[in-house]
């Protein structure tokens, strides 16, 4: 659905995106992560056909991202979207469903469908009325007035409370749950892990890791094993009654229960935890990782 | 583009900032500009109160003759006759029989006296005006054929002032109201024939001879006669004051409305341009299947209808109040090109804009420089070839019912409107993600805006052929301005030209110059170019052709009769060659030559702006003194 081929943005001298390549598939969402300045933004925006690469190549259903049938198809919610504060909603949203060529009934019914789905009210107020939260979702709503396939979604719950961030997160997942494709952009990693099939890491303007989640995780994280015993053994702490140690490697674990064994005692449970997409993420930066490294992909 | 989506976005700029403005700004707005309206059309129109109203109280009796001529002037309050009242100040003039008054005793009855005396003179006039026989009424026919100065400021009054033999007195005028000596207003560098005017009007009396005081002093505005001009007026019979200097006062007044509106308009145009950059507001729209024309086209379209629809409704109130009745859609097609460059003008301000602060400087710059071309060359409406540079010549030319060529029209509207294209075009190219939104100084947003354009080393030559509205406006402007310089003698190596051609020649030297080379160094700092010297001169040479192309392609001045005056020809440098001079010459002065200069002093600039700002400017010093000297030496020559 989306092909980006060695995608390459310059600024004078300097080189906001570089060599970046990934693939989305339909109905697939993919996350973009990064720290500030990674190349994120840049590279949605070249996406959306908002920027021009200086080189390599952004596709979308075959389509070069620049061409007015792609853009009917897109749907577009950059990190900061500014209302027309003198307009309505409901006049927002029908001028950019006249400009996407929604006929009028059309229009009507899913403006109204969607922003009930979101929950807002107030559809007459003026949007300069409206709280930061109203806004997104208003913002949310124009993106969705043309139907799009596709969805480029850039720090969605950007500033908003952890009410609205979830239920635009939520919103977001029903929107894949209904097939669409999204690109999605987040500072908030947990909101990537809860609602991504597969994530790019770019750092310094260079896609440094993709892949799934769990594939990501086995190459970059690490998992823990926390050994509950009866009696207390080296490193172990007191938790409930037992005795809690954690260790990274199953051998440990075999040690463990021998330590607890020998001290009279036995292993009562055993756990496993999974490094999370922050810690991937922290692991994979501080790799310093220069070139991608395609994770569970055939390379390209 | 396209026109639905054009629409779509005017129709949502017209509601999304009716919605903006409040009920009472807009009742504001509409009130202040009704009260322009009526304060120009009385203005115009010579009606409403005086401010000299009742200033003078004037005793006389309604069997004098006097009677009549105060009661007709509104600055006079008629009273019975009181020599009391006279002395006590309380009458500023009183009539103690038909041919006897007061004498003044202070400075306001002395005013008062002069009043009426001038009262007198226009009351007289109008009765002869209305007489049955115009010969008898008007015995001396003066025929005025104004002439221009030929470069000295020697004024001839030696004709047509201080003839004031009085006719015999037809006893109207009493010995104090006498002595009409209006008719040293035909002194202005005129030839009378018929031996001057005469003081047809009846003045006799001891006064007669103050008209040849009158006419001396009159002389002095005789000066307007430089402009070179004809009668305004229609007048073909009456007496010397009924002759207006040539200065179209009420044709300004009146074109000068068509041009204040324009200045509300592009404010708001200008702010709602800004607002789409500023927070990044427009970026929503730039993701739209709309295209940047359509996005651009329909946000103009209001304003530009607006500016228009208010320029049509001025026509139609002048036309049906009479006051302009031969006011047409010419006047109307004549403000287009003017509305056009104003929005262009502040689009590409507010594109280069980084503020609402900043925005308010470019404005009013816009303001100031636009409202200058379009007004100062329409100063000189009766020099034809000069006031035709700002297309407000043929409003007003339309207004006052006089026909206009139409090789006029294109003359006086294609640049401006060929400019303020170039000028969309240019802004256009910074309607985007990456120009819009960034914060830089004004001066690199031009530069953006020019680099914006160049894709490959050919549009060296696309570009210099692009900005040759610009140039044309800017040199026609500048001979606008230094017109009036025109007569004063200044012997530069030896070469005894005026000050207006020799400034008028480094003027075009220097816009000339920087319109072949800026969009070169642009190129040069945004990397579009090799900053190799065989690249530089390459790229110089291209340039100049370019230059050299549209220039001779457009060669607009023949459209109008610029080049009889010296100064015009001296800016266009000959754009016709002088009959008698061979083929070979002529292929050589007016082909070969102009492009290798064209085409060497691109390269001079262009070298210098591959080593970077100052060595551009270094570059752009020499090409212009080449330039300069390549001008004065043409000129010298054809001269």
């Amino acid at each position: 659905m989306i092909d980006a081929r060695d995608l390459r943005k310059e600024y004078g001298d300097f080189v906001a995106v570089e060599g970046s390549t990934f693939s989305v598939d339909q109905g697939e969402v993919f996350g973009v992560i990064g720290p500030n300045g990674a190349g994120k933004t840049t590279t949605l925006k070249m996406l959306a056909g908002l920027l021009e690469p200086t080189g390599g190549t952004a596709e979308i259903a075959g389509m070069d991202t620049e061409t007015t049938e792609m853009r009917q198809q897109l749907g577009f919610l950059p990190e900061e979207s500014p209302l027309y504060e003198e307009m309505t909603p409901i006049s927002y949203l029908k001028f950019f469903a006249d400009l996407y060529d929604v006929s009028g009934d059309v229009a009507q019914r899913r403006m109204h469908e969607t922003l009930d789905e979101l929950q807002l009210e107030h559809k007459e107020r003026k949007l300069g009325d409206m709280s930061k939260g109203m806004k997104r979702k208003v913002a949310i709503a124009r993106s969705l007035i043309n139907d799009p396939d596709v969805l480029i979604y850039d720090e969605p719950a950007s500033g908003l409370d952890p009410l609205t961030t979830n239920y635009v997160i939520e919103f977001t997942e029903q929107l894949a749950a209904e097939g669409k494709t999204i690109v999605f952009s987040a500072h908030n990693l947990f909101h990537v892990e809860s609602i991504c099939d597969r994530v790019a890491i770019m750092n310094e303007g260079q896609i440094v890791a993709r892949g799934d989640l769990d594939e990501l995780q086995a190459e970059y994280g690490e998992t823990r094993y926390h050994v509950y015993t009866t009696v207390e053994v080296p490193d172990a702490v007191r938790e409930n009654g037992n005795f809690r140690t954690q260790v990274d490697s199953m051998d440990a674990v075999e040690a463990t229960r021998t330590a607890a064994e020998d001290a009279g005692g036995q292993v009562v449970d055993i756990r496993t935890e999974e490094s999370s997409l922050e810690e991937v993420f922290l692991n994979v930066a501080e790799a310093g990782t220069r070139g991608t490294r395609y994770v569970g992909e055939d390379g390209e | 583009m396209r026109p639905a989506k054009l629409l779509r976005v005017a129709k949502w700029e017209v509601t999304k900032n009716a919605g903006g403005v409040d009920k009472r700004t807009l009742v504001v707005m509409a009130l202040a500009v009704l009260a322009m309206g009526a304060v120009a059309a009385v203005a115009v129109s010579g009606g409403g109160p005086g401010l000299d109203a009742d200033i003078y109280r004037v005793g006389v009796d309604e069997s004098n003759p006097y009677h009549q001529v105060a009661s007709e002037d509104p600055s006079f309050r008629v009273q019975a006759p009181d020599r009391e009242a006279f002395e006590r100040g309380d009458q500023d003039l009183t009539f103690y029989s038909a041919n006897r008054l007061s004498r003044p005793q202070t400075e306001k009855q002395s005013a008062a006296l002069e009043a009426l005396r001038s009262s007198t003179e226009s009351y007289n006039d109008r009765t002869m005006a209305r007489a049955d026989n115009q010969t008898a009424a008007f015995p001396v026919t003066v025929t005025l054929v104004y002439q221009e100065q030929n470069g000295t400021s020697t004024l001839d009054t030696s004709t047509g002032g201080g003839d004031t033999t009085a006719d015999d007195g037809n006893g109207s005028d009493g010995p104090s109201a006498g002595g009409n000596g209006t008719d040293g207003q035909t002194s202005d560098g005129a030839t009378a024939t018929g031996g001057g005017s005469g003081g047809s009007a009846g003045d006799g009396g001891s006064d007669g001879n103050t008209g040849g005081g009158e006419a001396a002093a009159a002389g002095g505005g005789a000066n307007l006669g430089g402009i070179g001009a004809q009668l305004t007026g229609d007048v073909e019979s009456g007496t010397p004051g009924d002759i207006s200097p040539p200065f179209p006062f009420e044709s300004l007044v009146l074109a000068f409305l068509y041009i204040v509106p324009m200045n509300f308009v592009i404010q708001a145009y200008g702010s709602s341009m800004l607002s789409e950059r500023l927070n990044r507001r427009g970026e929503l729209l730039l993701v739209t299947p709309a295209s940047r024309g359509d996005i651009i086209g329909g946000k103009t379209l209001p304003y530009f209808l607006g500016a228009m629809g208010v320029a049509t409704a001025i026509t139609a109130l002048l036309r049906f109040s009479g006051i302009a009745p031969s006011g047409s859609l010419v006047a109307v097609a004549a403000v287009l090109p003017i509305a056009l460059l104003f929005l262009a003008a502040t689009f590409c301000g507010a594109m280069f804009a980084r503020s609402f602060k900043e925005l308010t400087f470019v404005t009013v710059t816009i303001t100031v420089t636009l409202t200058s071309y379009a007004f100062v060359p329409a100063i000189f409406t009766d020099v034809t070839p000069i006031a035709l540079i700002s297309p407000l010549t043929l409003v007003v030319m339309d207004l006052t019912g006089r026909s206009i060529s139409l090789g006029a029209f294109a003359f006086s509207t294609l640049p401006p409107l060929f400019t303020a294209l170039v000028l969309f075009g240019l802004g256009a190219g910074l309607y985007r993600e990456e120009d819009m939104f960034t914060q830089r100084s004004i001066p690199l947003k031009v530069l953006d805006a020019l680099a914006g354009r160049i894709k490959s080393r050919k549009s060296a030559l696309k570009m210099s052929a692009i900005l040759i509205p610009f140039v044309i406006v800017a040199e026609l402007g500048a001979i606008a301005f230094l017109f009036v310089l025109d007569s004063v003698s200044l012997n530069v190596f030896g070469t005894n030209q005026s000050l207006g051609i020799v400034l008028v020649l480094g003027v075009v030297a220097v816009v000339e110059e920087l319109g072949k080379s800026l969009h070169l160094y642009a190129g040069y700092a945004h990397a579009r170019y090799e900053r190799t010297l065989r690249s530089a001169i390459g790229l110089g040479a291209l340039s100049g052709l370019g230059f050299f192309l549209a220039e001779k392609g457009l060669l607009i001045v023949r459209l109008s009769d610029l080049e009889e005056l010296p100064i015009g020809d001296a800016a266009t440098l000959g754009a016709t060659p002088p009959a008698g001079v061979p083929l070979w010459a002529v292929a050589l002065l007016f082909l070969f030559a102009p492009l290798a200069l064209h085409a060497v002093t691109a390269a001079i600039s262009s070298v210098g702006a591959r080593r970077g700002r100052w060595a551009y400017v270094a570059g752009v010093g020499v090409a212009v003194v080449v330039h300069f000297a390549y001008n004065l030496t043409v000129v010298s020559a054809l001269a």
